[in-house]
């Protein structure tokens, strides 16, 4: 089956600087997945590169197998994407918003966008700069879930709400991904949203991809492991460890892929999926190490 | 997109509409006042001098003395160019919405281009009507006026100022991405690019034809009020020693003058030639602006 997304070598270079560097991931059909990582980490230029707003300067994005770029025609209609702060014409109303959708897509299910803010009480003659935040991510939501996408692709879209606002944008969009079946493409760098909705996550720092896995096989991959302390940095006979810390008396050990045969005084302690993602976020060079199996499952 | 189009600028529609009503309902209205009042006093009627008393040709004679369409057809095109050009690209950019706009199921290539042929077409066709207005108010008024002396503001030249003016919006916002600095970017380049174009290279257009004549007091348009005389005349003695611009005592004795001019019958050629420069320097930065939005890393 072609992948929604598919990156290879994937480049970006603004002017000197790298926006994303040697980028290869792949999302899989069917999935939420959410692309996090701090502020400048390349996310919103790999969800620009997938929406055919950018050109890579290196590698490949393919989107169902089409170039983004080259054949984006035949992918505006598949593809929706909302882009960062939710742009939508603030002299609009909301009804001109949905014409405006309606006007710009071939593919367009008037109906069905009206009742999805109708179920909200957006009323549909204010004024696109009278919404509250969350009522206008909700409209942007609408627009491009009104061409029925495929693959949709949001950019932080909760990113301005409060903790309400988001809760509910976050169930809005899990509930319409799951009637549609699309694939969804989701970056934040809040964990909380995304580990509410996802069931894939993408960990990108620093321009790179660091993990790109299914959310369970990353939890069951990822382990704590406490004991006496080690004299030897922290280094275990054949696992790969990301992240070492040591006090007088204790070593913590942040590994990846299986437990090894845990000597005396060692115990695996519970590792949350902040904790996974934080470790990879405060240690990009963490993601260069060898791959763990969980890729092979993941895909 | 014609909707969206029509949503988007209908603030712009309705200002430009009304700018051009109330221009095109002066000129038309002083046209038709000196009309009538020509029919009375001939040939001095040019400078709306004999303009009946009454409360019409009052107003008529108003709207002459301060001289609105002189000044509205040269302005009224940089205006358009800052308002309604610059801002064309440049408030989407300003505003994130050209992320917005550029996911739909159209692409930028498209979007642009009929947004450009939705706005352009109006507001040239409206300049064309103005710029011809003026040409009827000036047939109205005779030869008294020298046609080049408001050289810019008549048929061809107006319409093909206003695209230029819109292009150079267009492509600025385009470029700059704000849409306060390309308004300014387009006002200053487009000032400095008619004045310039008025000032160095219009007077070339034609070789210019040398008038000579051993009548001291036909000079300039004394001689041919429908001629564009070129800078200053030149006196010479009966030796053909030149003795300067200027007669005045301890001059000599001028036996003849010279001077430069573009016959009255070039006029339309030049108007023209101007049109057509002012066209192709157009389209060439309506290319690059195309070029630039197709290609923006947004």
């Amino acid at each position: 089956m072609i992948a929604p997304i598919e990156a290879t070598g994937l480049g970006k270079r603004f002017g000197r600087t790298w926006a994303l560097r040697d980028c290869s991931v792949r999302v899989p059909a069917g999935k939420i997945a959410g692309l996090v990582g701090p502020n400048g980490a390349g996310k919103t230029t790999f969800l620009h590169l997938a929406a055919g707003l950018l050109r890579p300067s290196n590698g490949e994005i393919s989107v169902f197998g089409r170039s983004p770029q080259a054949q984006l025609l035949l992918l505006l209609d598949r593809v929706g994407f909302v882009a960062q702060d939710t742009p939508l014409y603030s002299g609009f109303s909301v009804a001109d918003m949905l014409r405006f959708g309606e006007k710009l897509n071939r593919r367009w299910d008037q109906a069905a966008a009206e009742a999805r803010l109708r179920t909200l009480d957006i009323p549909f003659d204010r004024r696109i700069s009278h919404l509250s935040g969350g009522q206008r991510s909700q409209v942007a939501l609408a627009l491009a879930l009104g061409k029925h996408p495929e693959l949709l692709l949001l950019d932080e879209p909760v990113a301005r709400l409060d903790p309400l606002a988001r809760r509910e944008f976050m169930q809005r969009l899990a509930e319409a991904v799951a009637e549609e079946g699309s694939t969804v493409l989701l970056s934040s760098h809040v964990m909380a949203d995304l580990e509410r909705v996802c069931d894939y996550l993408i960990i990108i720092a620093a321009g790179q991809v660091q993990v790109a896995g299914d959310i369970d096989a990353l939890l069951a991959s990822h382990h704590l492991l406490v004991g006496p302390r080690l004299d030897n940095d922290g280094r275990l006979n054949g696992t790969v460890v990301i992240k070492a810390q040591h006090t007088e008396r204790q070593s913590s050990l942040w590994i990846r892929g299986r437990v090894p045969g845990l000597g005396p005084g060692w115990r695996e302690e519970p590792l949350p999926l902040e904790e996974v993602v934080i470790t990879y976020l405060s240690a990009p060079q963490a993601g260069t190490l060898p791959r763990p199996e969980l890729e092979e499952g993941a895909s | 997109m014609t909707w969206v189009t029509w949503r988007q600028h209908r603030l712009e529609a309705f200002w430009a509409l009304l700018f051009v009503s109330l221009l095109a309902g002066c000129i038309g209205y002083v046209a038709l006042q000196l009309a009538i009042a020509s029919s009375h006093c001939g040939p001095t009627v040019g400078f709306g001098y004999c303009l009946s008393g009454d409360p019409f040709g009052q107003l008529a004679r108003s709207i002459l003395r301060f001289n609105l369409f002189t000044y509205g057809l040269v302005v009224l095109p940089a205006l358009a160019g800052a308002f309604i050009g610059a801002p064309l690209v440049a408030r989407e950019i300003e505003n994130g919405t050209q992320h917005l706009a550029w996911t739909q199921g159209v692409t930028r290539m498209r979007w642009l281009l009929v947004k450009l042929f939705l706005i352009l077409v109006p507001l040239l066709a409206a300049a064309a009507l103005v710029g011809y207005l003026e040409v009827v108010l000036l047939n109205v008024q005779g030869p008294q006026i020298n046609r080049w002396d408001v050289f810019d503001q008549q048929a061809p030249v107006v319409p093909a100022a206003t695209l230029f003016a819109l292009a150079l919006g267009v492509a600025f916002g385009a470029v700059i991405g704000r849409s306060v600095p390309a308004m300014a970017a387009t006002l200053v380049t487009f000032v400095i690019v008619r004045v310039g174009i008025a000032e160095l290279v219009r007077s070339h257009y034609l070789p210019p034809l040398l008038n000579t004549t051993q009548d001291l007091s036909a000079v300039g348009s004394q001689a041919d009020p429908t001629a564009w005389w070129l800078g200053f005349p030149d006196y010479y003695d009966s030796t053909g020693h030149l003795l300067g611009n200027l007669l005045g005592p301890g001059a000599g004795q001028p036996s003849y003058v010279t001077q430069y001019f573009q016959p009255g019958d070039r006029f339309w050629a030049f108007e023209t030639i101007e049109a057509a420069i002012l066209t192709g320097l157009a389209l060439l930065i309506l290319g690059v602006a195309v070029y630039w939005v197709t290609r923006r890393t947004t």
